[in-house]
Formats: structure tokens, C-alpha cells, sequence
């Protein structure tokens, strides 16, 4: 396989992972999240850091960059999980452009504006899908399990689920706590591949794509965020000469799909035995039966 | 010193008065925090921009045009990414996620057509001598940048408190539906609501880059907004002025006597502190979700 | 008073100048059927969004199982044995409807968030057990051949239906109706009407109900109080509430 090939794919990867946790918190619990790039940028600093300052192992990085977004998100997401939702959404966005201030402005430590180089190359496509793959399923059990199903109840109707006795922002600290572990996770991944990071890569540009593939595919379907991922990742590499028009097209396309199909492109259809069973079966309705 | 800086503060107070005021407007009659407002200032700063540089119109007609061009606009998001949510009354969730497609579309509609450089509004469209009163010196912009919003708050004013359709836009923010069985269209007042807050933002942003620069991507300020219209309270008008003023002026102390960049992060962390501490914002309004 | 389940005393809850709910008090025996009537508007779900934590009052206080709960959260209340229904019905409509009782079978399974993300023997075995008690629910309801269709599929009967059965899910002790049988025609009204009375008996419920309809209040309730902008115009059984002036004036309007 071309390294080519091969870096497409560990970027679509490392968005799968961001994306799921997304796909979680906004898709299935309803708490817009805007500024994902942000906990990415946790892991990505903090991994890099512990690796490069404290010469730890990769496995030791990767756990404190993903620890240090889910910190992170305890500390957000308590005063501002409370309120309504436009709250949350702001203050997520606000954060990842605080962070990224925080970042340039500490340069002593991360290098400021220009970044860190230089940071020992240990993303490898195997690991990569191992974890992926290991996320995309952890993440679709937790959708069917009674936790799973709380969370779509507090995206569904808070009220509701409050008269049931669901605590709702309980449920939206979690999900928003497995999200940010993702994410950090994901920003972890990308540090150890790109080999140096900089705030400009973690800014709203980031955050959009993210968020957008979670709108094509996984509003309400695990599988249908992670095939987003890497349908939206291997794309502009396809259509080079168009990137500039690239984001224009997602604006568009969003605002078409909120108005016409607001569950994505996939709605609630996820990837199983079962529905792949449903899906051959419907592909080859004339070859004739075995008798 | 520190009237210099104080001057500075309430000069861009007021540009975050006209967008926050836009902004609780909205939020106050449909519940939603329109994102896409700092497009709309961006687009109003345009249209200034080329009233003044391509058409060479006077001033205050290329103000006009401004306001009443950004008005338009607002009037055109609403009907193509709101209204058919609101018509089929769709989750909150789901008109974020709207508004933020319109905001990415506008935004880098704008990169790809106009271009993604700077501009500057010609210096000499105003007689920019300073004023001197008492041996102090005031930027004749500035003046008028506080005089030109000072006169729009209160047309403003008076429109939302002594006309009919201004009454008809209160009642409606209390009670959309009840408004609707007392015979008023809630299409119309939707309508006007957001030309309203567009016709603001649009004079804002002609004022902002008439003071500072023009650029595709000046919608960011909506954050600066929402942050305005939380410390006075989301949703009340006289507490997003309130609050705007506040964060002008508390803002700028922050960058002359900090660090700029320091600035962006103070406003995050007094967004945060008042959902900590006082929510609803100076005016107390309410922020949980009811029945 | 003794039996008590359920004490309002002084109960107000003010919107800014509007008096929502206005000194209202009530005493809820225990294994009663008990209604609240009164005109559109006259606060009556305002009483039940108080009772269930949605709202805080502005004063008074409420008493469940001589317990103070109203600045608990909601769904701490539901925690406690309190369900209710809602009068605009407040279903999951992307959730199945065997789903939309399933989430609020809590007492059937406890497994951790962990074992959300990863499956253990455990979770599959209370999963298991939380279906069949879901599954008996919908059997109770007569909505058992539906399980698996989206919420938003049902019609509106079943869909009151179904609100009921995941509100007996949470295995409350006491259970607020919000107008059940409103849009029902006659016959479906008689069926409710049994159902309730048959739901009341079988799972030892006390229940509190908000109804327009007559005939349900008049044939169901052992006790009725009678609200009218927030304040309590009268209250007694169901003969003198029917033959009280106050009431008659209050529904019907005074010499228009």
C-alpha cells in the first residue's frame, strides 16, 4: 500500500475516533458541541508533551492526553450543561478559541504559534484501525445498552426524561466526558503521525469538519458517523482543485439537510449482521432460490 | 490612560450593542440563538465597504444600504434555514446546526467570491480630526461610531415599545402562540424580528470596519455577542446593551494593561464565571427549559 | 392529616405579576382517586409541574410521604415513586415504543456506564429482565403487537396509551394524570375509565388527575377540588361539587 494511501486512511481513522464521540454527544444525546478541535488539541499538547518532555511511551501519552480532555470537560461542561443547549454550544466554541490563545501564548511550553516539531512518529495504520475499530464498536453497544437509550431520551424530549427519572445532566456530562476522551485520543493519534502540531490545526476549520460528517452520517447512527469519517476525509483529497469551495459546499449541504433530512443520510440504519442480511437480500431478488 | 481606554471600551461596546441587541431579539421571540448573526455583520460591512469604495456613495446613504442590505439577508436565512424548521417545529438542536451551515456557507461563500484579504474603509470618508474636550482627545469615529448606535438603539426602542408591530413582537416573546390566536402572523413578525436584528448587525459591522478592518471571517464576533447578551441576561434588550458596554469596556482594560491577546480569553472566563455564578444574567432571566 | 400520601399546603407560584397558582392546598389519601377541575388556563398542570419539580414555588409547601419535595430535582421526585403523564403527551417519537418504556425501567438493571461500552454476562441478563417487564407493560396496554414501531408511528389513543405504561414503569406510588381522555370519544373514554380504576387496583396506586371530561372525574373520583385563575373555588365529593352554584357560575360564566 502507498504511504499515500496509507495517511489517508490513518487520518480517517483518528476523524473516526473524534467523530464517534461527536456522534455520541451531539447526534444521540442533542448537545451541540462546536468546538471539538479544541479537546483535540488537549490530547494532541499534552501526549506530545509527556512524550517529548518526560520521555514516556506512546500507550502513557496517548491515556494522559486523552485524561486531560476528559478533565477538561468535567471542569466545562458542569456550569454550562445545566443550562440550555445555545450555552453549551458557545461555551464549547469559546473554549477551543481560548484554548488555542492559551497555546500561542504559553510558547515557552508549547512552542506558541509556530508549534512543536519534531515529535517521534508512532501512529501506525494497524493501530489505528485496531483502535478505531475497537472505539466504533464500544461506542454502538453503549447506544443499545439502557445508557444509550436514556441519552437518546434526554435528546429526544429533557422533560420527559426528567419525569422518568432519568437525570438528565448526568447523562450529558458522560456523553460529553466520552467525547472529549475520544477526542483527545484522536488529537493524540494525530500528533504521533503528523509528526508536529500547531494551534492553526485545531481551529473552527477543524471543528466544522467534524461536525459536519457527524451531520452526514451519524446523527442517529454509529456506523453512519465513522463511514462519513472516512468518506469525508478521503474526499478533498479526491477533489484537490475544489478546496476552497469545499466548505462553502458543507454550509450548504448542512442547511440542506437540517431542512430535508435532519437524521443524515443514513438515518437510524446501522451497520449489523442484521441489516447487512436485509441489505443482500434486497440486492439479489432475481438470482433464483436454492431449492 | 485610562479615559483613552474607556473611550476605546465604550466604542466597541457599542458595536457589541448592536449585535447582541439583534441577537437577544431573536433569541427573545423564537428561543433560539441565531449563530449566523455575525455573518450578517460581516455582510453589512461589506456592502459598506463597496457602497463607499465601488459606488462611491456618500456616507450616510452607504450606511443606509448597509442596514437595510443586511436586513434583507437576515430576512433570507430565516426563510431558507429557520422557517421550515419552526414550521415543522423542529428540536433546538436541529436550528444550531442550521444556523451554523448558513454561518460556514456565508462565510467561506465570501473567501471564495470577494476573496479572503483584509479590507480597510477608505480614512478619509469622515473628517477625522479629533475633538478636544477639556484637554482630552476623542477620535472623531469613535464619537460617532457611540452616536450612530446610540441613535439606532433608541429608533430601535421606540419601534419595540410604541408601535403596533413592536407591541405585536413583545407579545410574541412572551407567548408566540397565544400571540398567533390573537391574530397576529407569526410569520410576519419572525420577519420583521430578524430584519431588525439584521438591519443592527449590518450598521454594526459597517462600524466595526469602518474603526478596524473588514474580513470574511469577522462573524467570530457573534461569541463577543452572545457573551454581551449573557452578562446582561439572554433575551433581555436593555441587559444585552447593558452587557455589551460591560464587555467593551472591561475588555479593553484587559488588552491595554494585560495583553491582547489575553483579551479574548478574559471574555471566555467572564462568560463562564456568570453562568457559574448568575446565569440569567444581570437582568435574572430565566434558563432552564420549562413544560 | 394520617394516610396522607401526598400534603400541599399554601401553594403559590407567581410569574412575574401573573398568579399562576394561588394558595392552593390539598391532602391526597392514600389508594385514592383524587381530580382537579377547572377552566383552560386555571393552573392546573401549573400543580402538577409543581409537585414534579419543574417548576419551584414561590411559596408553600409539598409533602410526599411526609417528605419535603418541592426543591428536589424531577427526576429525583420520579426516583421516589412519582410519575406523571403529560396533557400534550410527551413521548420519544425516534424511539420504538418498546424502547419508550424501556427507558424507564430503572429498577430492572443497574449495570455501570462501563458496562454500557463494553457488554458483561450481567448487563445482557438485566436487559433481558428489563424487556420482559417492558414487555408486560405493553401487554398491559394492549400495545404488545406494536413493540417495535417508532413512537411517532402510533396513533393518538395508543400513544396515550403508551405514555401511561412507561409512566407505570418508573413503579410509582402515586400517579398524576394530565387529562388522559382528552380527544377520546365515549367509548374509548368507558375503557379508560376501567383502566384506570383497574390500574389503581392492581398496583396499589393513588392517583391524582386533571380532567375536562365529566363523566371520567364524576365516575372516578373519590374527592374533587375545583380551581378556577389559580385559586381553589371548592372542593367535596362528586354530588356537592355537581350541585355547587360557585362551580356552575365558574364553568359556565355568570349572567352572559
Amino acid at each position: 500500500m502507498s504511504t499515500y494511501l496509507q495517511g489517508i486512511l490513518i487520518l480517517a481513522g483518528i476523524n473516526l475516533i473524534a467523530v464517534l464521540g461527536l456522534s455520541l454527544l451531539t447526534g444521540f444525546t442533542g448537545s451541540f458541541c462546536f468546538g471539538q478541535a479544541g479537546f483535540l488539541a488537549v490530547g494532541a499538547y499534552v501526549s506530545t508533551l509527556i512524550t517529548m518532555k518526560f520521555n514516556m511511551p506512546f500507550p502513557i501519552s496517548l491515556v494522559t492526553g486523552m485524561m486531560a480532555a476528559g478533565l477538561i470537560s468535567i471542569l466545562l461542561g458542569y456550569p454550562t450543561l445545566k443550562l440550555k443547549g445555545d450555552y453549551f454550544a458557545i461555551a464549547t466554541l469559546g473554549f477551543s478559541e481560548a484554548i488555542r490563545l492559551v497555546i500561542e501564548n504559553l510558547d515557552k511550553i508549547t512552542g506558541g504559534a509556530r508549534g512543536i516539531p519534531s515529535i517521534p512518529t508512532r501512529t501506525t495504520l494497524p493501530l489505528v484501525i485496531l483502535i478505531a475499530f475497537i472505539a466504533t464498536v464500544c461506542i454502538r453497544f453503549y447506544v443499545i445498552s439502557k445508557h444509550g437509550r436514556n441519552s437518546i431520551a434526554v435528546r429526544e424530549d429533557e422533560t420527559a426524561a426528567q419525569s422518568i427519572g432519568i437525570n438528565t445532566f448526568r447523562y450529558k456530562q458522560i456523553s460529553f466526558f466520552i467525547n472529549c476522551l475520544l477526542a483527545g485520543l484522536a488529537g493524540g493519534l494525530l500528533a504521533h503521525y503528523v509528526g508536529f502540531i500547531q494551534p492553526a490545526m485545531f481551529g473552527i476549520i477543524k471543528s466544522t469538519e467534524l461536525i459536519v460528517m457527524v451531520i452526514f452520517g451519524g446523527m442517529h447512527s454509529v456506523t453512519g458517523a465513522a463511514l462519513a469519517a472516512v468518506i469525508l476525509t478521503a474526499l478533498p483529497e479526491i477533489l484537490r482543485a475544489a478546496a476552497a469551495w469545499r466548505l462553502v459546499a458543507y454550509g450548504a449541504v448542512v442547511v440542506f439537510i437540517m431542512v430535508v433530512r435532519p437524521e443524515g443520510l443514513l438515518g437510524s440504519w446501522e451497520l449489523s449482521w442484521t441489516s447487512l442480511r436485509i441489505l443482500w437480500a434486497s440486492l439479489k431478488p432475481s438470482l433464483p432460490q436454492k431449492r | 490612560m485610562i479615559l483613552q481606554q474607556i473611550i476605546n471600551g465604550i466604542s466597541i461596546g457599542a458595536v457589541y450593542a448592536l449585535i447582541a441587541v439583534g441577537y437577544s431579539l431573536v433569541y427573545s421571540v423564537l428561543n433560539f440563538s441565531n449563530f449566523a448573526q455575525g455573518e450578517i455583520l460581516m455582510i453589512g460591512a461589506y456592502i459598506g465597504f463597496f457602497a463607499l469604495t465601488l459606488l462611491n456613495l456618500p456616507f450616510s446613504i452607504a450606511i443606509a444600504i448597509a442596514m437595510i442590505g443586511a436586513g434583507i439577508v437576515a430576512i433570507l436565512l430565516e426563510k431558507i434555514g429557520y422557517r421550515p424548521l419552526r414550521l415543522r417545529s423542529s428540536p433546538l438542536l436541529y436550528f444550531m446546526i442550521s444556523a451554523m451551515g448558513l454561518s460556514i456557507f456565508l462565510q467561506n461563500f465570501t473567501i471564495v467570491t470577494i476573496g479572503p484579504n483584509f479590507r480597510t474603509y477608505p480614512p478619509d470618508v469622515i473628517d477625522t480630526k479629533p475633538f478636544s474636550i477639556g484637554g482630552v482627545y476623542i477620535g472623531r469615529l469613535d464619537l460617532m461610531i457611540f452616536a450612530i448606535t446610540v441613535i439606532s438603539l433608541m429608533l430601535l426602542t421606540w419601534f419595540i415599545y410604541q408601535t403596533k408591530q413592536g407591541t405585536a413582537i413583545r407579545a410574541a416573546s412572551y407567548n408566540m402562540r397565544v400571540a398567533s390566536l390573537m391574530g397576529i402572523n407569526p410569520d410576519w413578525i419572525v420577519s420583521i424580528v430578524f430584519f431588525l436584528a439584521g438591519a443592527t448587525a449590518g450598521v454594526g459591522g459597517m462600524l466595526f470596519g469602518m474603526k478596524y478592518t473588514v474580513y470574511p471571517w469577522m462573524g467570530i464576533l457573534t461569541i463577543k455577542a452572545f457573551i454581551a447578551a449573557v452578562v446582561g441576561g439572554l433575551g433581555s434588550l436593555p441587559g444585552a446593551v447593558a452587557g455589551a458596554f460591560i464587555l467593551g469596556i472591561t475588555e479593553t482594560f484587559v488588552a491595554a494593561y494585560v495583553s491582547s491577546a489575553f483579551r479574548d480569553l478574559f471574555s471566555f472566563a467572564l462568560m463562564i464565571l456568570i453562568i457559574v455564578i448568575r446565569p440569567g444574567g444581570l437582568m435574572g432571566v430565566v434558563t432552564q427549559e420549562k413544560a | 392529616m394520617e394516610n396522607a400520601i401526598l400534603n400541599i399546603t399554601n401553594l403559590s407560584k407567581y410569574f412575574g405579576g401573573v398568579k399562576a397558582v394561588d394558595d392552593f392546598s390539598l391532602s391526597l389519601t392514600e389508594g385514592s382517586i383524587q381530580a382537579i377541575i377547572g377552566p383552560n388556563g386555571a393552573g392546573k398542570t401549573t400543580i402538577f409541574n409543581l409537585i414534579t419539580g419543574l417548576y419551584k414555588p414561590t411559596t408553600g409547601e409539598i409533602f410526599f410521604h411526609n417528605h419535603k419535595i418541592d426543591s428536589i430535582d424531577t427526576f429525583r421526585i420520579a426516583e421516589m415513586g412519582i410519575a406523571r403523564t403529560f396533557q400534550n403527551i410527551r413521548l420519544f417519537p425516534e424511539l420504538s415504543v418498546l424502547d419508550n418504556v424501556r427507558t424507564a425501567c430503572h429498577s430492572k438493571a443497574n449495570y455501570s456506564i462501563l458496562e454500557g461500552l463494553i457488554p458483561t454476562r450481567r448487563r445482557i441478563q438485566q436487559e433481558k429482565q428489563l424487556t420482559e417487564y417492558a414487555m408486560g407493560l405493553l401487554r398491559l396496554v394492549k400495545l404488545d403487537n406494536r413493540a417495535d414501531d417508532y413512537a411517532s408511528n402510533l396513533s393518538y389513543g395508543h400513544r396515550r396509551r403508551l405514555e401511561i405504561a412507561r409512566a407505570m414503569a418508573i413503579e410509582p406510588q402515586l400517579l398524576l394524570l394530565d387529562e388522559p381522555a382528552a380527544g377520546m370519544n365515549p367509548d374509548e373514554t368507558q375503557k379508560l375509565m376501567e383502566f384506570i380504576a383497574e390500574i389503581r387496583e392492581k398496583f396499589n396506586l393513588t392517583i391524582l388527575l386533571i380532567e375536562h371530561h365529566m363523566e371520567v372525574v364524576m365516575g372516578l373520583a373519590y374527592y374533587i377540588t375545583v380551581i378556577d385563575f389559580g385559586k381553589t373555588i371548592a372542593n367535596g365529593t362528586p354530588d356537592e361539587i355537581q350541585s355547587n352554584p360557585v362551580v356552575i357560575a365558574a364553568y359556565l360564566g355568570v349572567g352572559e
